[in-house]
Order: structure tokens, then C-alpha cells, then sequence
């Protein structure tokens, strides 16, 4: 009898082990870090400084700048890839021939790291030697190259480029598994109503695509506004700090200014961010269904 | 009623805008591919060569065996001598293999114990600790990169597989155990009962039962964790130092970051390294798809 109540523990313990590990601990370790003084070049002063290093962090420059480039970033991120994976997913629940075939691809840019993504864009859209410039200049669009990646616009909206093609096929299956569950009743109940193809979306589609679109909004936000290997590789942050989004800047207050109260206030900052967003979805969500 | 004209061009239009999505998806990687098996005097022109000819098998054979080109006008022996960092492509590979392939065994394993438990039954403490789990998830990595560095170093750890597959383990085992804990609520609980009332264990019932009913989900969740694994760059970036426990994408993007690099050497490693994920992707797509189907379709 007590194997059997023991089954549940040690079946759950190990994970839970590892898990909390790497959650507890760290969260209060950021914590600690965040309210003392600990910049590794002045390896002696660990003073408690209180809110120092989020008064610091709040009220400089590059926050609210970063904070901008964040906001502009996820904004096109999210509702690029929320377009682009619902039009996918309409696309892939036809009964065509070229649907199969989208089917096939559709996982692929999904699969692969963003570090390679953020490579192979950053060699696409290369101001110097880039195939798209190439491309255009054969076909005459453009007289001389651009440089898409050293104007503050062109590079924000290259990196969505390269996060939509990597992020919209996740979105895209996620509709589709939802689209595929509406009953084909409703459709032809539609139909008999007198609803044409716009009304048979709005009200047929839509209503039953809004859990997973929610979803998806949520997922796609917590990804764009955490995204760092896509900069790392792309921009490093720039041109003039364009690209300069609130996980890479946390990342450079650590790493290049080696401020680690700095960083962990920063990434706190981030921490709490995020739950705020997810919070808000979860109530836009659930209170619209229950209406 | 619409004609059967109306009805053609529809058809039509949506396999055209099928085709441009397709294009949209596989261009990158035709150009990376194409890029592969150019000379770097092609890729510097403006335009580049669109099609390099003949195609030069050179690039691969310098990063396989360090054996340098016939050609060294075509291939730019300058940005080769400063790109010999390609030559590492293949320990970075093998680390990554070691490590996605633990990563994903312990999933499998662990997940799937714990995951049936979540979904079957009923313990003290199951409700808080299945939060507990999922929420964690919600936690931003850069938010953690310094105490997760601690961590490693007081383990004495730094630069090894072992803290990596420690760090991966925390960062799937919130999907797989969610992903697998739906799976397994979906299955018909019958036939378990059967199986209990016949005398089998929990354990005996999961791995006779549960387990060979939810291959699919199994098959999708491995892969998940695997790509998890071998994807993944700010950690491995962080905890490793030397080619020892680098990863491949900590070695690519010190590759791409190089500003004088051969893009024609960088697009063979590119090819090299996304092999493993994309054959995954197109074999085991019906299950990954499926997979997702059933975690999300309550």
C-alpha cells in the first residue's frame, strides 16, 4: 500500500527536482543580485544599494530607448506572424495540390536554430554582396545596392522578415489542428443562412479559432519581446541601437558593461513584463468567452 | 451558385498564393545551398553568380579534412585563412549530437513518468506541483543567465555536457510534461483499469499499456526536446568555453560574427548543421503535427 502511494511522488520528484533548481534558486538569486551593488570591475564593493539599480536602470537613456525598439519590434513580430501563420493555416486546410505541398515544407525554417535563421537572413539582406540586392538590381527595381541592414527602418523590418519565417509555421500548425476540429455542419448551416465566404469566416471560423489564436498571441509575445539569438547574429543590437531590444540590452549590461546589478534589475524588469502580458491576454481571453 | 469557371480561378489563385508561401519558405535555404557549392570570388560580386559553374565540392572538403582549394582565385585563399574556425564545424556537431540525445532520453523517460502520474492520478500536492511546473517556463532565460552560471561553476561544471543537459532538462521538461500529460488524458483509461485489475503495477501498466497507445505523442515529444536541445545558443554560449562542450549554433555564430569570413565556407557549415532538425521536421512531420493536434484540441 505504501508502494503505491509512494508511485506518484517518486514519479514526479525528479523532475521537480531539476526544475525547481533552476527556477528558485536563480529567481532568488536575481533578486539578490539586483538589489546590491556588483559591477565586476569593482570586484570589492557589494554594498546593499536598496533600488539603486532599478532607480539607475529606469531612469537612463538606453532603457526607455530599448524599451522602444521592443515595443516596435514585437508589435510587427507578433501580428506579422499571427497574419502570416492564419493565412498559412487557411491555405494548408484546403483540399489542393498545393497545399500538399506546403505541408511537406511548412516545418522546416520551425526546425532549424534562429542563429542559423539570423545567418542565413543576415547573408540575404547584406548591404555588400546580399542576394535580395542582387536580385533587384537584375530586375531592375533598385539602380544601386541598399543597405537594407544600416538604416534604422529597413533593419528593424528585416529581422521581422527573419522572425516571421522562423516563427510562423509553429503559429500556422497550431491553426490548423484548430481549424480542422470545426465541425462541417456549421459551415453548410452557414451556407443555408445565406452567409458568404466573409461571414461564414467571421462567424463560423473566427469563434472557434479564438482559444488557439489567444494562444498563439500569447506564445508569439513572450517569444519577440525575449528574442536575443536573432540579434546576436543579425544586428548586434544596432544600426544606432534600432535593434537594441530589452533581452539584448540586458545581455550587454551583463556581458559588455559587466554591470550585474544593472543586468539582473533589468531582466527582473523583463520577468515581470512578460506575467503582466500574459496576465492581460489570459482576461481578454477568458472574460470574451464568457460574454 | 457560382460558376465552374469562378470556381477554377479560385482554385487557381489559392494554389499560386500555396506556391509563393513554398517559395517563401524554401528560398533561404536553396540560396544557403547554392552558396555552398560557389567559390567566394562568385558570392563578392555584385551581382553574385546566381549559378556557380561548375559547382566546387571545395568548401565541404575543407571543412571535412582542412585540405585547401586548386582554385585560390576563385575561392578567396584570404578570407580562408581567416575562416579556419569552420574546421571545428565537426566537434560542434558531435557536442550538440551528445547533448540533444540526452536531453531527449530523459524527456522520454522522465517525462513520461511524471506526466502520467499529472494525468492519472490522484496524490497531495499534484495541483500545486503541475502549476509549479508550468509556470517556470514562464521565466525569461536572460533573467537567469548569471545565478545559472553560479550554479554551474559550484558544481564545478563549467564546459561540460553535464551542465548543459542540466540546464536543457529544466527548459523542456514544463512542455513535455504538459504536452504528455494531455496526451495521456486523452487515452481511453479502460483498458489501464483492465490492466490494473489484472494485477499489473502503475509502472508495469504505463510501460504495457499507456506507452505503446501513446507512441505518437512519445515520438513528437522526443523530437521536440531534441530540437530544444540543439537549437538552443544563449546558455550554451554562456557555459561552454572551448570547443570541448561548445555547441554547434555557439560555434556558427562566432563563425557568422567574424567580419572576415568566407560566406562561402559559412554556407556549407550552414547546410551541414541543419540537416539533422530538417530531416526530423520532414520525416517525422505527420507526428509532430499530430502531436500538437492533440495537445492543444481538448
Amino acid at each position: 500500500m505504501t508502494r503505491e502511494r509512494c508511485y506518484p511522488y517518486a514519479t514526479v520528484l525528479p523532475v521537480l527536482v531539476v526544475v525547481a533548481l533552476f527556477t528558485v534558486y536563480p529567481l532568488l538569486y536575481s533578486v539578490h543580485l539586483s538589489v546590491h551593488e556588483n559591477v565586476l570591475t569593482r570586484p570589492h564593493d557589494h554594498d546593499f544599494v536598496g533600488l539603486q539599480n532599478f532607480r539607475e536602470v529606469v531612469t537612463g537613456y538606453y532603457f526607455w530607448r530599448s524599451l522602444w525598439s521592443t515595443a516596435t519590434f514585437a508589435v510587427m513580430a507578433v501580428a506579422a506572424v499571427a497574419l502570416y501563420g492564419l493565412g498559412t493555416a487557411l491555405l494548408l486546410n484546403q483540399a489542393l495540390l498545393g497545399s500538399a505541398l506546403l505541408n511537406v515544407v511548412v516545418l522546416l525554417p520551425w526546425a532549424i536554430p534562429t542563429v542559423i535563421s539570423g545567418i542565413i537572413w543576415r547573408w540575404i539582406f547584406d548591404g555588400d554582396y546580399g542576394v535580395l540586392n542582387g536580385l533587384l538590381l537584375v530586375t531592375g527595381v533598385v539602380n544601386r545596392y541598399v543597405p537594407w541592414m544600416s538604416q534604422t527602418f529597413t533593419a528593424r523590418l528585416c529581422m521581422v522578415v527573419a522572425h516571421v519565417w522562423k516563427q510562423g509555421p509553429l503559429a500556422a500548425v497550431f491553426l490548423v489542428a484548430a481549424l480542422q476540429v470545426i465541425p462541417p455542419a456549421l459551415y453548410d448551416a452557414a451556407h443555408i443562412d445565406g452567409a458568404g465566404r466573409w461571414k461564414a469566416f467571421r462567424f463560423v471560423t473566427l469563434p472557434y479559432l479564438k482559444p488557439t489564436l489567444g494562444l498563439v498571441l500569447i506564445y508569439e509575445t513572450i517569444v519577440a519581446i525575449a528574442t536575443f539569438d536573432l540579434v546576436y547574429v543579425m544586428t548586434g543590437g544596432g544600426p544606432a541601437d534600432a535593434t537594441a531590444i530589452i533581452g539584448w540590452y540586458a545581455y550587454t549590461e551583463i556581458f559588455r558593461f559587466l554591470n550585474l546589478g544593472h543586468g539582473a534589475a533589468l531582466a527582473l524588469i523583463l520577468g515581470v513584463m512578460l506575467l503582466g502580458l500574459v496576465m492581460v491576454y489570459l482576461r481578454a481571453f477568458r472574460s470574451e468567452d464568457a460574454a | 451558385m457560382r460558376g465552374r469557371g469562378a470556381r477554377r480561378l479560385e482554385r487557381a489563385a489559392l494554389n499560386t498564393l500555396c506556391l509563393g508561401v513554398t517559395c517563401f519558405i524554401l528560398a533561404p535555404f536553396v540560396w544557403m545551398l547554392i552558396c555552398s557549392f560557389a567559390g567566394e570570388a562568385e558570392l563578392t560580386r555584385r551581382p553574385p553568380v546566381f549559378v556557380p559553374t561548375p559547382p566546387t565540392l571545395a568548401n565541404y572538403t575543407f571543412i571535412f579534412t582542412g585540405q585547401l582549394p586548386r582554385d585560390p582565385a576563385r575561392h578567396g585563399i584570404f578570407v580562408w585563412q581567416t575562416s579556419q574556425e569552420v574546421r571545428s564545424l565537426l566537434p560542434a556537431l558531435r557536442n550538440s549530437f551528445i547533448v540533444a540525445v540526452s536531453v531527449m532520453a530523459a524527456n522520454v523517460l522522465f517525462g513520461a513518468l511524471a506526466a502520467y502520474s499529472f494525468a492519472r492520478l490522484r496524490f497531495p500536492g499534484r495541483g500545486s506541483s503541475y502549476a509549479f511546473i508550468l509556470i517556470s517556463r514562464l521565466m525569461p532565460a536572460v533573467a537567469v543567465a548569471i545565478p545559472f552560471y553560479a550554479i554551474v561553476q559550484r558544481f564545478d561544471l563549467l564546459d561540460t555536457y553535464r551542465a548543459l543537459i542540466l540546464v536543457y532538462l529544466a527548459f523542456t521538461f514544463p512542455f513535455t510534461i504538459y504536452f504528455l500529460s494531455v496526451y495521456f488524458r486523452y487515452l481511453p483509461a479502460e483498458v489501464e483499469e483492465a490492466a490494473l485489475l489484472d494485477g499489473c503495477s502503475r509502472f508495469q501498466t504505463l510501460l504495457r499499456v499507456v506507452v505503446p497507445c501513446a507512441a505518437p505523442g512519445l515520438v513528437a515529444a522526443a523530437a521536440f526536446a531534441f530540437m530544444t536541445a540543439y537549437n538552443e545558443f544563449l546558455f550554451a554560449l554562456l557555459l561552454t568555453q572551448t570547443i570541448a562542450a561548445q555547441t554547434m549554433p555557439v560555434l556558427l555564430a562566432a563563425v557568422a560574427t567574424n567580419p572576415a569570413v568566407s560566406h562561402a565556407l559559412l554556407a556549407a557549415c550552414v547546410i551541414l548543421a541543419i540537416i539533422p532538425p530538417a530531416l526530423l521536421a520532414l520525416l517525422l512531420r505527420r507526428y509532430l503535427t499530430r502531436g500538437l493536434v492533440a495537445s492543444i484540441a481538448r
